[in-house]
Formats: C-alpha cells, sequence, structure tokens
C-alpha cells in the first residue's frame, strides 16, 4: 500500500529553507544546540532537549507526536554529565516514544510507545517493535527487531531494509501537506 | 519497511512456488529466476556477539559454543549485564590499623537490578573480570560421547573414501554434510594428505573404536519428602520456567543458583542460489556495516506493484482501482499486464479483474532526480488516461476493474506482470556490449482488503 496523503494546517507548521517542518506546538528546548539536517518532520507535541546537551537529527527524519528525544545522562563520582544524541538518516521514530540513545544510526524504525533508555546504541538498519523497552546500554545490531520488555532480539530484517526505509521515510514527507496554503511545491495531482 | 508498511498485501510468487512480499525475495542473475529465503542455502558468514559487535570466526565461535566470552546475560531478566565499579577496603598487610581503597568490580543488570552479588559471587579485581563458569556436571560424558562418535565419523568417511576417491564432491554437499560432527578441518587434513589415494585409510580400519558405556535407564525416583507438603512455598525464590532453561546444563530451581550466562551469538548469513550455486547476497564481513559485496534482491531488479489507495469495493460491480509500479532499474521498462490463465489459476484469488491491455512504459529510476527538485524532464509519453491515473517519476499509477465476487473477506486478485528486464551480469564480460535483455514473467497476487461495509 502506498502511503496517504497527511494533511496539517499550514499555521500549524514552519517550514525551514532546507525543507524541515517542525511544528509550532513542539517543544524544542535551547534550539542553540538542536541541528536538524532537512526534510525532516518534527509534529505537534514533541519534545526535543537541546537543553541539556548537543542534539543532531539527519535528513527525511520523522518524529512523530509526543515524541521526546532526550540526551542521556551517565552519573560519576561528581556529579552527572549529559551526552549529545546523534540521529542518523531515514530514521522513523513513532508516537510516544522517549529516546535516550547516545546514537541512533540511520534507516532506524522506531515503533511507538517505546522507551529507549539511556545511552542505548541502536546500530544501522535495525528497529524497535511498538511497546518495547530497551534497558540501559542497550546494543542493537543492524537488521535486528528487539521487541518485548526488556527489549530482545525477536527477529531479522530483510537485506533491503535500507531502501524501503528511504522509500517510506522520503514518501511520508512528500505526503506530508499543508492545507490552506499555497507554499507546498507538489499540489500537481 | 517491513515493520511500518504492511508489505504482506501484494505477494510474487518465488520459484520454489511460495508467495512472498518482494521484500524478501531475491533474483538470481544467472537462472533469472526469483529465490526467496527458504529456497536458498544459508551460509554463516560472521558470528558476531550483539553486544560488544565483535565478530570471530566460525570455527572460533563453535570452540566458544556459539557464545561470547566477554558478555554476560542477565539470569534473571535476560538482559545484557554491565559491570561496576566498587571501591573497597582492604586491609594493609604490613599495618593492620591502615586499609588501603581497592576498586572491585561485579556485574549488576540495568534492567532487574540484580547483581553477582544476589547469589554470593564475589568481586573480582578485574574490570574484565575472569569470571569463571560453573563446571558442567555432565562434561564427562558429553566429552567421551563427542569423541567416540568422532571416532564413528571418521571411520565412516575413511571406509567412503576407499571406495571412491575419485568422486568429486560438489561444493555444497561437502560444505552441509560433513560439518555434522566438526569434521571439516579433519577432513581437509586428510585431503591433503592423501596425495596418492592408495596410501590412504589403511591405517584407520584398524582403530578399534572403544565403545562408550549406554546411558542408565532412570527406573525408580526417589519418593518426595514430607515437608514439601508441609513447608511453605516462597515463590519469589523459585527460578521461572525461562530462566531454568536458560542454561540448559544447570536448569536451577532456586534464584540463588542463577549465574551470569554469557551471551549468545548472532550471524551474518550471505544466500547462495542453490541451482547455480551464484552468491544471491554478501554482506560485508564487518557486523557493524549495512553494505554488501552483493545484493540480489528483488526489489532492485523487479519492478513492484502497489495498492495506491485503499478502493472502495462493492459486490459484484466493477470498481475501479488504482495500482502502481515502481520500476527501480537504471532502464525504462515494458509491463504488460495479463490474467492467469485457467491452468495456472490458483485457489487464491476469488474476483474477476480487468487489466490494461496496452504496454506501460515505466521511465527509468533516477537517483539525481530526487534532488533536482524543478526539473521536468519527464519523457512525454502519450498515455491513455483511462489507462494511466498518473506518472511520477519512475512510478507509473495505472487503472485496473475489479468485480468483487465474494460477499465476505478480503477481496483477493492475481494477474501476470510480464517485464523487460536488462541483465548486466552477463554483458561485463564483454565490454561495450549491449546489455541483454531478457523478458520475465512475475505472477503476482493482491489482496485488496474487505467490501465497503454498507450502512
Amino acid at each position: 500500500m502506498e502511503l496517504q496523503d497527511v494533511f496539517y494546517n499550514n499555521a500549524e507548521y514552519i517550514e525551514t529553507a532546507s525543507g524541515n517542518k517542525v511544528s509550532r506546538q513542539s517543544v524544542l528546548c535551547g534550539s542553540q544546540n538542536i541541528v536538524i539536517n532537512g526534510k525532516t518532520v518534527i509534529m505537534t507535541d514533541c519534545v526535543i532537549r537541546g537543553d541539556l546537551a548537543n542534539v543532531r537529527i539527519g535528513r527525511h527524519c520523522i518524529v512523530s507526536r509526543k515524541a521526546v528525544i532526550r540526551p542521556p545522562f551517565k552519573k560519576f563520582s561528581k556529579g552527572v554529565a549529559f551526552f549529545p544524541i546523534h540521529i542518523g538518516d531515514n530514521v522513523f521514530i513513532g508516537e510516544d516514544s522517549i529516546v535516550n540513545a547516545a546514537q541512533v544510526g540511520s534507516f532506524v524504525h522506531i515503533g511507538k510507545n517505546c522507551v529507549i533508555g539511556r545511552r542505548c546504541v541502536l546500530k544501522d538498519c535495525c528497529a524497535i517493535a511498538d511497546n518495547t523497552v530497551l534497558p540501559p546500554e542497550t546494543v542493537v545490531p543492524p537488521f535486528t527487531v528487539f521487541s518485548g520488555s526488556p527489549g530482545r532480539f525477536t527477529s531479522e530484517l530483510p537485506e533491503c531494509t535500507q531502501d524501503l526505509m528511504i522509500d517510506v521515510t522520503m514518501s511520508f514527507y512528500d505526503h506530508f501537506k499543508s492545507i490552506g496554503g499555497p507554499k507546498s511545491k507538489d499540489r500537481k495531482r | 519497511m517491513a515493520t511500518f508498511i504492511d508489505v504482506n498485501l501484494v505477494k510474487y510468487i518465488c520459484g520454489c512456488g511460495k508467495k512472498k512480499p518482494v521484500c524478501k525475495l531475491y533474483l538470481c542473475r544467472h537462472c533469472l529466476k526469483i529465490r526467496c529465503g527458504d529456497c536458498v542455502l544459508h551460509e554463516v558468514d560472521t558470528p558476531y556477539c550483539p553486544n560488544c559487535l565483535e565478530n570471530m570466526p566460525a570455527a572460533e565461535a563453535k570452540l566458544k559454543r556459539n557464545r561470547c566470552s566477554n558478555c554476560f546475560d542477565c539470569p534473571n531478566c535476560g538482559h545484557t549485564l554491565t559491570t561496576r565499579a566498587t571501591s573497597h577496603a582492604v586491609s594493609n598487610p604490613e599495618d593492620p590499623n591502615k586499609s588501603t581503597p581497592k576498586k572491585m568490580f561485579y556485574m549488576a543488570c540495568g534492567f532487574c537490578r540484580w547483581t553477582t552479588r544476589d547469589v554470593g559471587i564475589a568481586d573480582k579485581p578485574a574490570a574484565s573480570g575472569n569470571w569463571e563458569d560453573k563446571d558442567n556436571p555432565h562434561q564427562k560424558r558429553i566429552l567421551s560421547l563427542l569423541e567416540t562418535y568422532q571416532q564413528i565419523a571418521q571411520k565412516e568417511k575413511a571406509e567412503k573414501e576407499r571406495k571412491k576417491y575419485v568422486r568429486r564432491r560438489s561444493y555444497l554437499t561437502y560444505a552441509a554434510g560433513m560439518d555434522k560432527y566438526g569434521m571439516v578441518s579433519v577432513a581437509a587434513k586428510r585431503k591433503g594428505l592423501l596425495a596418492s589415494p592408495s596410501t590412504g585409510g589403511s591405517k584407520d580400519e584398524d582403530t578399534v573404536i572403544s565403545p562408550v558405556e549406554p546411558s542408565d535407564t532412570v527406573t525408580t525416583f526417589e519418593p518426595l519428602q514430607d515437608e514439601i507438603f508441609t513447608q511453605e512455598l516462597h515463590l519469589e525464590n523459585m527460578a521461572g520456567m525461562s530462566q531454568r532453561h536458560a542454561p540448559p546444563e544447570f536448569q536451577p530451581c532456586e534464584m540463588t543458583d542463577l549465574h551470569p550466562l554469557h551471551k549468545h551469538l548472532l550471524i551474518r548469513r550471505s544466500l547462495r542460489c542453490k541451482q547455480c550455486e551464484h552468491n544471491l547476497s554478501k554482506p560485508e564481513f564487518n557486523p557493524i556495516s549495512i553494505k554488501f559485496k552483493i545484493q540480489l534482491i528483488a526489489m532492485s531488479h523487479i519492478p513492484e506493484i502497489r495498492i495506491f489507495t485503499s478502493p472502495e469495493l462493492n459486490f459484484d460491480k466493477e470498481c475501479k482501482v488504482i495500482l502502481t509500479v515502481c520500476n527501480p532499474t537504471s532502464y525504462n521498462t515494458n509491463i504488460n499486464l495479463t490474467t492467469l490463465e485457467g491452468d495456472t489459476q490458483d485457489d487464491f484469488s476469488n474476483s474477476k479483474i480487468t487489466l490494461p491491455k496496452d504496454t506501460i512504459v515505466v521511465s527509468r529510476r533516477d537517483d539525481a532526480a530526487l534532488y533536482d527538485v524543478g526539473s521536468q524532464e519527464q519523457e512525454a509519453q502519450k498515455d491513455d488516461p483511462s489507462v494511466i491515473a498518473f506518472r511520477k517519476a519512475n512510478k507509473v499509477g495505472f487503472y485496473v476493474k475489479v468485480k468483487p465476487q465474494v460477499k465476505e473477506g478480503d477481496i483477493q486478485v492475481s494477474f501476470m506482470m510480464k517485464h523487460d528486464y536488462h541483465n548486466t551480469a552477463i554483458a561485463l564480460t564483454s565490454e561495450n556490449q549491449e546489455p541483454q535483455v531478457v523478458w520475465l514473467e512475475q505472477k503476482v497476487f493482491v489482496n485488496l482488503g474487505p467490501l465497503k461495509t454498507q450502512k
């Protein structure tokens, strides 16, 4: 099934020069520390905590409603330290998920309602099933699906995961259209 | 992505007769047949640890029983254990009044808070731990059995070789058949020794295989003690089923017997066509890499059919359905759609489908066009608007007419897709040669979903 059009109110989102679509209702703390590389969608009620540490998000990512991206911390003998969080390209983060990872690779799908614990490392081309809890410091290798609580390896992804993720995230962006504004370019059909 | 969109609505038929979504299929460029995971040969490329991502050769992994030597799983919840450091006061042997702090390490689970201290495992002075494993109570028996079977296998091999030492085995049967008792290395050595076949195998006949003592049959059990009926059961002290079975050699009954478990290894595998023995998929050696040396997935060779929107279907009425076809190759592709003939019809299809009669030309995939927003270099196609719904880059939407003939359940249709395919695999051998064009036929099965509900 091809992805269906999702419409948003033009006033609700800000479209940047690089094609990012960021909801006005999202909370971006410490926006000077947040880098979003382009054509990324940040939906309503998302929280990105740039005030804790740097947050870098790649191209063609989708951060669904109510998702939280929060740099992880580590306790040391003298207090805590926050680490930057890097999210690669073509990453899909589902609704209500909390991402505390140290690194999320490219072509990763995080399902709905997940908790990604502190300093988890999600390598490229992996997936986290809906309602998964990844405990702190979990490593998710490429081409694996983790699910359950605690999240464990349950299945493998096909070799073409990269192509599928590119296709889905790009067409999601193309189908994420505004109503009530002539700004959108691809309104030919 | 296989976890986000429903890929199972449109299925293609594999060479082995199974219906699979296109993302799970491969195209062998040498036999030009569709293959799926069930009809190819899987080969273990690199075993690796999913936690430390360290890879090792298959022989070493076998020696370590396919477990990582450094990473441990929590015996309580199954999550990976992490090493924690504490400082520990050690009394100075020279001056008993002074004590020096010393770093000690133990392992803890970040999920269920289980620690190695819970079960009385002493802290270690080194971060790497050198955590000793429990001794398998059946170690001796297993070793003696293993030894005997290795001897038997060796003897059988020698006998076989003596009979027909000239028969060349295919690589495949060699690898699959020989590894039963860990004999690959033994057999390879033997092959080297057997330079002149007449000398081989003469000594092994005489070796007498020492028989293992047969295992005893358990006939009687000790009767249960009376306390078991009277004593209160503390469920929180008993290990659960999965906790018990995680270490099959010990099967601890009580929580205090739990011991950290070495982490299981995962594997990267390569796939090989069973017929022509060419590789269909070969990942890079490094388990972190997502690149492939060889990757013949159907997604990048076969036009992909998808349903455009969930259609409105009414019983026994001709309904218009938009399907899309996407061309992943770098050549324009012609596509002909035909209904399946009577004899190839199967029990999948339950409705009538009317397909476009003309050839549909799908333009090639152009990666550069994705970044070039303004370009309109769409090769002009004279399209019949009653057939073609839209064109966009390498994708075409076309109309088919479906007449549902069942009142309940999902409407399912099937058809044959014939498309031309530019085979670049053979053209590589001689340069400046046009790639060979072949016509491939794919049987496509589409699940259009249920009828529109009447209100």
